[in-house]
This record gives structure tokens, sequence and C-alpha cells, in this order.
């Protein structure tokens, strides 16, 4: 049963790469791909009714790890503190810069919610890959359930490329969705950002591989880390990203945007996959990282929430394709935000 | 226990908690506004989609996207300060997930689940549906919000229930394991709050929806007529609703949380629960700051005044049609005068009861001249709705304040103390600088959201951006 709440922990933190990250990909690319106001107006019509869809697949990854796996949840969240935090904050002023920056008159006024909202793009990202980067390389657990992060902790080299490997692979796929979802020159600049992104992108994942390898990212009496996953993810999001720059160059944005919604998504899976048996891997004693089984719910609870869970796992996945589908299409003009 | 960090006599669990009840509270000043007001929105749009009229249907639909925008505008930083809320606990109280993440975790997660993903995905389709969904599809669509907001309200109550009256497990080793579901899903401590949160909120939709109409009457727009009634009807019977369910939830405090109760109503009764608590628990200090009960005396005496001033509002907006029907005008009179009574009681004695005849009686004289008079007293009216519409909202922080604070220092009641949940790895200086961004931020835009509600509320409906280019056909 625990594999089944890590396999639906897992699928909504992939979701939430994938759809969250296109959002803060707009929202990174606004300032380099729109000028004029009715251009900006025009990318963030193209969010649109997606943006509110697309935000609560964090917010449900965040429950199922508060409900399913209590025991992961208040030491992963106490622990990366610093991340944590700048994570909400980035997002609190994102989300209310994209929601009211449309409801703002003056020139003045749109020009803060613009910080806020490229900020708001660029902190969640950069937190995400830096957790994703911290979970690699192990926190220091010493056998009780919190642990606190060192300053060196949180700004090793690693954990930061990580950041920005995937600040840059979410600008990518929030290009690849403008070109895919705007017209004209707004759909024109997002391809053009998107591969220039991309190509960024790629050269920071094989240079986070590269470090990886160099730094040798788990200390050598820490738990050894499963390599196929974590090599195929090293493969796997420059070929992506390539391939994205490749299709985007052929004019098919829908294909470059699925290889950069491939790519966003794979750090989760990976990661997940080479920490597997551990949730939370230790990086100063062995073994006392958290596994799956002790960081999950006890029975009782797991098997009341699987009753729920099987419903309204299809019933989500049913509404949210109902909007993918209603929504479908290019659009052309200023719309509510 | 060991000792916490301090500085300057600030403790670090007294920042913890800080950050929690500013979290909290500015997001519950936006729930309560979205729970209000989105069912009104909800019948707006409805009545809009039914009119076979076209100039009908053209005007409701005109005064659905005003105040579906004003909803839209409030909703923005609902779901911003709920992202904050949902990493509260695992930021600076683990202590709590490692005890009862058994139990307490679960309803946070099926709200998640089941309410907020549902809600904000429908609400996307509704900003965004003008124009694109077929009308009936598109009206449903803010129905599903309304049902998901309140089914949200609801697994949030049961979390919150289960920290005032923990009922359904077992503690083996210090840990809790989940025994019965359906005990949790009934406790009544979460059922009663329940009905008092939705009967506030209601409340406070009300009067919002009466307080900017009332607005735009006193500038001569005709059109606010049938909202402002809509919502002095909604607030007067909300009114009563709160009165009653609130009233349900002090026996219940008598086997649940006799401190609360004795704290209330003085006496000996703070004494005895601490002996009670002492022989339980062990030696301590059991007592809730007194402070706490400052919120009840807020919320009371505030929710009197705005039960009267919703009845007299019933009365004086509907005189028209009253006043065709006599024997249908004494009689309602006479019936609004019964809760008018209470009120009046008990805003003079602090508790409805002494002197119940001569109150019923004088408040019922005073509601026959407000509908003989009515007319006199219409502008008088708006002006006071206008300035009643903050008052709920403060009326509602003082309840939290009694039911948060008045059952310290327990964040499980009898099971687990906030000082034993903090966090044990945040240090002082995180603690403090998370508090004070997330005060900064989360208050500029809160400030900065309802400047931008009272823009649009006072521009009126002609200003309204929701549905506005709505030129491209139904697609389905």
């Amino acid at each position: 049963m625990d594999i089944l709440w890590l396999a639906i922990l897992g699928f909504l933190l992939t979701g939430s790469f994938i759809l969250g990250g296109y959002d803060y990909g707009v929202q990174l690319a606004l300032p380099f791909t729109t000028r004029e106001e009715s251009s900006r107006r025009q990318a963030l019509a193209a969010l649109g009714p997606f943006f509110f869809g697309n935000e609560v697949w964090l917010i449900g990854a965040a429950g199922v790890l508060f409900g399913a796996f209590p025991f992961l949840e208040g030491t992963l969240l106490s622990g990366a503190y610093p991340l944590i935090v700048a994570l909400l904050l980035g997002l609190v002023a994102g989300k209310s810069a994209v929601q009211l920056r449309g409801r703002t008159g003056g020139a003045a006024g749109r020009r803060v919610w613009d910080v806020l909202l490229t900020a708001g793009g660029l902190i969640p990202a950069m937190a995400l890959g830096m957790l994703i980067g911290l979970l690699l390389t192990g926190v220091p657990l010493r056998g009780g359930h919190s642990f606190t992060l060192s300053a060196g902790e949180v700004l090793h080299p690693f954990v930061l490329l990580c950041g920005l490997t995937t600040v840059l692979l979410f600008a990518a796929h929030g290009g690849a969705f403008l070109a895919l979802r705007a017209v004209g020159q707004v759909a024109a600049r997002g391809a053009a950002f998107a591969r220039r992104a991309a190509a960024w992108a790629a050269l920071a994942a094989v240079v986070t591989a590269a470090a990886g390898l160099t730094l040798g990212i788990r200390p050598i009496n820490a738990v050894p880390i499963n390599a196929a996953p974590a090599v195929v993810a090293a493969i796997a999001l420059p070929v992506l990203l390539t391939g994205a720059r490749a299709a985007l160059a052929a004019a098919r944005p829908g294909l470059a945007f699925a290889a950069t919604s491939a790519a966003a998504g794979l750090p989760v899976v990976s990661t997940g996959l080479a920490n597997y048996p551990y949730l939370l891997v230790s990086s100063v004693t062995p073994g006392a990282g958290l596994t799956l089984a002790e960081s999950a719910a006890d029975g009782a609870t797991l098997q009341m929430l699987t009753g729920f869970g099987v419903v309204i796992v299809p019933v989500i996945l049913g509404y949210q394709f109902f909007l993918w589908w209603a929504f479908r299409g290019r659009v052309a003009r200023p719309d509510y935000f | 226990m060991p000792r916490l960090p301090t500085v300057g006599g600030v403790e670090l669990l007294d920042l913890a908690r800080l950050q929690f009840a500013l979290t909290t509270g500015v997001h519950w000043l936006f729930v309560i506004l979205t729970l209000g007001l989105v069912p009104i929105v909800a019948v707006m749009h409805t009545s809009a989609v039914r009119a076979r009229d076209p100039d009908t249907r053209a005007a409701r639909e005109r005064m659905t996207r005003f105040w579906g925008q004003l909803y839209v505008i409030n909703y923005a930083l609902g779901i911003a300060t709920g992202l904050v809320m949902e990493f509260q606990f695992g930021l600076n109280w683990s202590g709590l997930s490692k005890f009862t993440g058994n139990v307490f975790g679960a309803p946070l997660a099926l709200e998640t689940l089941i309410a907020f993903f549902a809600e904000s995905t429908f609400l996307g389709m509704w900003i965004f549906g003008w124009g694109r969904l077929r009308p009936w599809l598109h009206a449903s669509m803010i129905w599903l919000v309304t049902l998901t907001a309140y089914a949200s309200a609801y697994w949030v109550l049961v979390a919150n229930g289960f920290m005032q009256a923990p009922t359904g497990h077992v503690i083996r080793d210090g840990v809790a394991y989940l025994t019965d579901f359906a005990a949790l899903l009934t406790n009544p401590s979460a059922l009663v709050a329940l009905g008092h949160v939705i009967a506030a909120a209601l409340l406070t939709g009300g009067l919002f929806v009466a307080g900017i109409s009332a607005h735009h009457l006193l500038r001569g727009r005709g059109e606010f007529r049938s909202p402002l009634r809509k919502g002095v009807l909604v607030a007067a019977v909300a009114s009563l609703a709160v009165y009653v369910v609130g009233a349900l939830q002090y026996p219940l405090l008598a086997t649940t949380q006799p401190m609360k109760l004795g704290m209330l109503s003085g006496g000996a009764g703070v004494a005895r629960a601490q002996r009670a608590m002492e022989a339980a628990h062990g030696p301590g200090d059991y007592i809730p700051p007194h402070w706490a009960v400052w919120g009840q005396y807020v919320m009371l005496w505030l929710g009197y005044v705005l039960g009267l001033i919703a009845l007299f509002a019933v009365i004086i907006a509907f005189r028209d049609g009253l006043a065709r029907r006599r024997s249908v005008a004494v009689l309602v009179t006479l019936l609004a005068a019964l809760p008018a009574g209470e009120f009046a009681g008990g805003i003079a004695f602090g508790e409805a009861g002494p002197h119940r005849l001569p109150i019923y009686a004088a408040l019922a004289l005073l509601m026959g001249a407000a509908l003989i008079h009515g007319g006199r007293l219409t502008r008088p009216l708006h002006r006071v709705l206008m300035v009643a519409i903050p008052l709920p909202f403060l009326a509602s922080v003082g309840g939290w304040v009694l039911r948060e604070t008045g059952r310290q220092p327990w964040i499980v009641y009898g099971e687990l103390t906030t000082a034993q949940a903090l966090s044990p790895g945040v240090g002082y200086g995180a603690m403090l600088t998370s508090l004070l961004s997330f005060a900064l931020v989360l208050g500029a835009l809160a400030v900065t959201d309802w400047t931008l509600i009272i823009r649009y509320a006072r521009r009126g409906p002609h200003a309204a951006h929701l549905g506005q280019p709505a030129e491209t056909r139904p697609t389905f």
C-alpha cells in the first residue's frame, strides 16, 4: 500500500513539475519575450485557464505528503526550512502577481507586478531544483527525526547547479508552451527563447551530472545512489532538450512541448528512483535516512486513504483532462489576466 | 522539558505561534469572504442563465460579472495564503506529524485532493469560460466551485476539530493510530464549528453584497436594489444561524474543554480545570492567556450588532412589498423582533435573558416604526450597511482567537502541547526571519488585494473585466 501512495505522491509531484513548471517558465520568459503590454497580456492569457489547475498539483502533493507520509513531512519541511520558506514566498508573490496584475491600471503598478511575476517564477524554480539536489546529496540526519541544514549544505555547488538547471529547464518549457499556445510575435519569441534556454539547460544538465560525479555527492559512508535512474536522467535530459530545440527549429511546437514536459518531469522520477528505498538519505550516518516504510503512515490510515484515492485520483484526472481539452487551441488576444 | 530559546523574553514558541496566527488569520480573512460570496455569485449566474428575455439576461450577467470579479480578486489571496498554510505544520510544527501523523494528516490530504484541487481547476474554467463554455455548463462551474469550497471547509474543520477534541484513535508508544475514521468525520467539535463558520461566512458575504450595493444606491444606481435585498436577506437569516449554532458550542465545551468554559464563565471553573489537568498530565500551567476571553467579547458584541442591523435592514429594504400585505407585515415584524430582542438583550446585558419580554416589545415597536417610516430611514440604513462591511471579519477573528488561544497550551487537546510540537531543528534566527518575511509579503499583498476589491467595488459593473472579450462562440 505504501508503494501505491509513493506512486501517487510521485505522480502529483511530477505533474506539478510539468504543469507548474511551465507556469514558472512563462513567468520567467515574460521579460524576454514580450515588450509591449498587449503581447504581455497575450502571454498571460495563454496561461489563463490552466494556471489555476496547474498550481494545485504542488498543494496536492503536499497534502499527500502529510496524509500518507507524515513521518517524512515534518522532517523534510522543517529540515529544508530556508528552501521551503523561499519557495512559499516566491509562490505567493508569483500567484498573486499573475492574478492581480491585470487589475492594475497604472504602468508603475504593473512594473511592480512584473518584478513579482518574474521573481515568482525564478524563486520557486530555483528552490524546487535545489530541493531535488538536496534529496540527491542527502541531508544530515543522525538517527533522530529532524535535521538542520548548514549554509554549506544549502549552497553546495551541486545543489546550486541543480537549482540553476531547473530554472533553465522550466524557462525552456515555458517558452515552448508560448510557442505552442500563443500566436504571432509572442509565439515566435517564445520559440526563440525556448531554443536558447534549452541549449543552456542541456549544458547545465551535463555540468550538473559531471559535478555530481566529481564532487562525490554522496559521501563515502552514506547510502550509494541507484546508478541506473541517475545515469538515465543525466543522458535523457540533454537529449530531450536538444530534441526540443530541433523540434522548435522545425516549427513543431507540440513536439517540442512534449519533449520539455518529459524533461521537466524527469528530475522527480529519477530522484525518487535513485534514492529508493529511501525517501530521505542521510549524508552523515549510513542507514539513518528515512525509508519508505519508516515514512509512511500506519496501514489502517493508508487503507482508509486508498478507499478515497481510488475514486478521487481518476476524477481529478478526468476534470483536468476536460480542462485541457475544453481550452485547447491558440490564444490570440488578452483575456482576464 | 528542555528550555526553549528566548530572546528578550520572546520565546521561539511565541514566534512560531505568532507565525501560525498571522498566516492563518490572513488566510481566514479571504476564506470567509470566499465562502460567503461564492454561493451568492452562483445564484446570480444561474438566474442570468435562466432568463429568457435578452435584456434581463444581459443585466443579470452584468451583475454576475461584477460580483464574480470581486470574488475572484478576493480568491487570489485566498489561494496564495492557502498555499502557505499547507506547509505551516511541516515547517514549524513537525512534532504534530510525528505524534498524530497517522490521524491528523489524512483529513488535510483529503481536503487537497477532494476539494482544493477541484475548486481551483473549476474556478479557472469559470473565469475563462465566458463565451467559451455553453451557458449552463459555465454556470455549473461556479456551483462546483461553491460545493468544493464548502467541502474544503469541512475537511479543514475535521482536522481542527481533532485538535480541539481528539477522537477516533489510540496512542501506542507515543504515536497516535487511527482506529475510527467515522468518529473523526462526525466529531461534534468539527461539525458544530462548521455550521457556525458557514453561517458566519454567509453573514459576511451578505453584508458585503448589501454594503457595496448601498454605496451604489446612494449614488442613484437602481440596478443595485435587488443585490441589496439579496444581501440583507442572506445576512439576516445567517445571523440567526450564527447565534443558534454558536450557542451549541458552549455545552460541548463542558465535556471537551472545561478549562475554556471555566475561563468564560469565571468563578472557580479555571482552578478546578487546572487541578484536573495536573492530576491527568502532571504539574504545569494549563491556563490559557486570559485575553483569549476578549476574542469572545468582540465576537459576541459585533455579532449582536450585525444581527440587529441585518434584521432592520430586511424590514426597511422589503417594506414596499410588506406594506401591500398588512397581515404579513405584522407577522414578519413580530417574528423578526424575536431574534432582534435576543440580540438587543445581548448588547445590553452581555447575554440574552434578562428582561426578555419588555425588550421584545420594544424591538417589535421599533421594527413597526421602521416599517412605517422606512422611506426616511433608507439613506441612513445604506450608510450603516457600508460601515458594517468590515465588522463580520473582525467578529470572526475574535471567535478564532477564543477557539485557538483559549485551548493553549495544547495543540492536540490533552495529548500534545504546542511546545512539544515545535520543530526541533528550527533556530531562533530562521523562525524570526520567516515570520518577518511572511508578515511583510502577506501583509503587503493583503492590503493591495483589499485596495483592489474596494476600487472595483466602487467603480461598478461597467468596469468589470471578467468575461469581457466574449467574442468567440461557445465551443461546447
